[in-house]
């Protein structure tokens, strides 16, 4: 590993700490630091059992999904061979959350069927998505992605009388939920570490990789299976949250290069912590009140995703 | 490498390559030649193992292509492609690797010093940091003809290689390919577009025609002015050139 990247590796790791000892001391209830310390080393307070019950588990969960977004965006603009491929721009977790609100239609009260109809709903967005045409041209799909996400958007609130069917948000995140993340986003995020070689390989054509012996199929097939893990386990719990998959993978890049073995784990770490940023400011800021994380990164991320534009640090999208 | 009736249609029913029959030498560099649409860039995918016949079969050391698995016949076959896409970008050093996946589980870290033997006979061990797409046309030519030879091929199949290379570079690879094939006892087999290069490097040629296979054998015997005027329906003019012997010029009406 190169200096840069450890410099990059220690740094994220260092903000990770920070922003999780600040996460969990600040709040409507505010703990010192050394009701934290001791909480930790197994002391016991009416706060920090308040602290167990709410702050802990929607910081676990915040953590992982931060992370899942942003492996889920790496992994697709290796899929999809385009730099500004991100599920929740493509309109596959949008997909997953309408299948969602389908899904308590047809079987209300299936507390495990949400995870099933999210994945369902993926895939369907996905097979819609990757036509040979829309592969072939990498502004065609981005199009093609962003029409189709609206539409989901679209039913998704028909649906819900008008009203964002989005519950994008972690507040009264419980354990239930935590678990379930920590189970299909530790399984999905593993599976995504292991298999970054193959994300490398797709920077190839398909000829040459025939040529060397690899199926493309089955990468293919097998990159987008964790996509779908990943984008769906997110939107089961805490619906979409825009952006995150874009920006993360892409200013990783200009950090630790753009090796998907190194990329995939610093993809993981930063989605974390900027997820986890967000949502303690969204909960810091308008106390009493809060301001969801998917809210905050739909304006800040969109912002910042024009600015990275703007700047040309996305100009190299397929040009060789 | 043996083709026997080889067929091959894009459009059912409208054969692109018909009866082909053939046999490619071990040891020996053959070019193909031909042509706008003769055929040969498909005859080399057939040779490849890329495209299935739609009839006939072809045979490496009096094996089936099909029968092999795509792992082995990467043990066997390596192609370089006219045009090297790159999504992306990736190191000289990641590139050459990728000749080595034959080798290794799909997901295992290829070492670095694996591939110093073939950085360091392609002289590109200095530019391994390097990005491919910072390096000119015929340094990204040399980085994928590495990784071909990271293949560790019996067959190295190299599609118009000279197309994107300034006429330096281009004699330059025509010396390194033949030194390859003598040192390292690889059978090399080229779609060449230019007759005269054809004619320096291969000991064999294969000519083709509107889908067929015209004629193979030794260059001396094949390389005339009359068949190659019958071969691309033009007037050829025969000359002999000190210290390289005889050299074809297309005549302009």
């Amino acid at each position: 590993m190169k200096k840069r990247e450890r410099l990059s590796y220690v740094g994220i790791l260092v903000l990770l700490v920070i922003t999780i000892a600040i996460s969990l001391i600040l709040g409507a209830q505010t703990i010192s630091f050394k009701q934290l310390i001791s909480g930790i080393s197994g002391g016991s307070s009416t706060e920090m059992n308040v602290i167990m019950a709410v702050r802990v588990p929607r910081i676990i969960v915040t953590l992982i999904s931060g992370g899942m977004l942003a492996v889920a965006g790496a992994l697709s603009q290796s899929v999809f061979r385009n730099r500004l491929a991100d599920p929740s721009i493509l309109g596959v977790a949008s997909g997953a959350e309408l299948a969602i609100l389908l899904g308590a239609f047809i079987l209300p009260g299936l507390a495990v069927g949400k995870i099933i109809f999210a994945i369902i709903g993926g895939i369907v967005a996905l097979l819609l998505l990757m036509t040979k045409d829309n592969l072939r041209t990498p502004y065609r799909l981005i199009i093609v992605g962003v029409a189709l996400n609206i539409v989901f958007v679209g039913i998704t609130q028909l649906f819900s009388n008008g009203t964002s069917g989005s519950s994008s948000s972690f507040n009264g995140v419980t354990w239930n939920e935590a678990w379930l993340v920590m189970v299909v986003g530790l399984i999905s995020l593993l599976m995504a570490v292991i298999l970054s070689p193959w994300a490398n390989y797709l920077k190839l054509s398909d000829d040459k990789l025939a040529t060397i012996g690899l199926s493309v199929i089955t990468i293919r097939v097998t990159l987008l299976t964790v996509i779908i893990l990943l984008t769906s386990g997110v939107a089961s719990v805490v619906g979409t949250i825009p952006f995150i998959g874009i920006i993360v993978p892409n200013l990783g890049r200009s950090l630790v290069g753009r090796d998907y073995q190194t990329l995939v784990p610093f993809s993981m770490l930063s989605g974390a912590w900027l997820l986890l940023l967000v949502d303690t400011v969204g909960r810091l800021v308008v106390l009493p009140s809060e301001i969801s994380a998917a809210t905050i990164m739909t304006v800040a991320g969109g912002i910042f995703l024009i600015w990275l534009i703007q700047r040309g640090k996305l100009n190299e999208i397929n040009q060789r | 490498m043996k083709l026997t009736n080889v067929d091959y249609s894009y459009q059912a029913g409208k054969p692109f390559i018909a009866n082909a029959t053939a046999e490619i030498q071990v040891g020996k560099i053959t070019s193909i030649i031909g042509p706008n649409g003769a055929g040969k860039s498909t005859l080399l995918k057939l040779l490849t193992g890329q495209i299935k016949p739609t009839a006939g079969k072809v045979e490496i050391n009096d094996t089936p292509i099909d029968e092999l698995t795509a792992r082995q016949r990467a043990q066997k076959i390596a192609v370089v492609a006219q045009q090297n896409m790159v999504y992306d970008d990736l190191t000289v050093s990641e590139a050459v690797k990728t000749g080595r996946i034959p080798y290794h589980s799909t997901l295992s870290v290829i070492d670095d010093e694996e591939i110093d033997p073939f950085l360091e006979i392609t002289s590109l061990t200095k530019y391994r940091d390097k990005s491919v797409g910072s390096l000119s046309g015929g340094q990204q030519q040399r980085v994928w003809l590495a990784a071909a030879i990271a293949q560790e091929p019996d067959y190295l199949f190299l599609d118009e290689p000279t197309t994107y290379l300034d006429i330096r570079y281009q004699k330059r690879l025509m010396t390194f390919i033949k030194q390859l094939n003598r040192t390292e006892k690889l059978t090399v087999i080229l779609v060449l577009h230019d007759i005269n290069q054809a004619f320096k490097i291969s000991d064999n040629i294969l000519m083709m025609a509107a889908g067929k296979i015209v004629a193979v054998g030794p260059k001396n015997q094949l390389m005339t002015r009359n068949k190659l005027m019958d071969l691309y329906q033009t007037k050829i003019t025969q000359v002999e050139v000190p210290d390289f012997g005889k050299y074809f010029i297309e005549i302009p009406d």
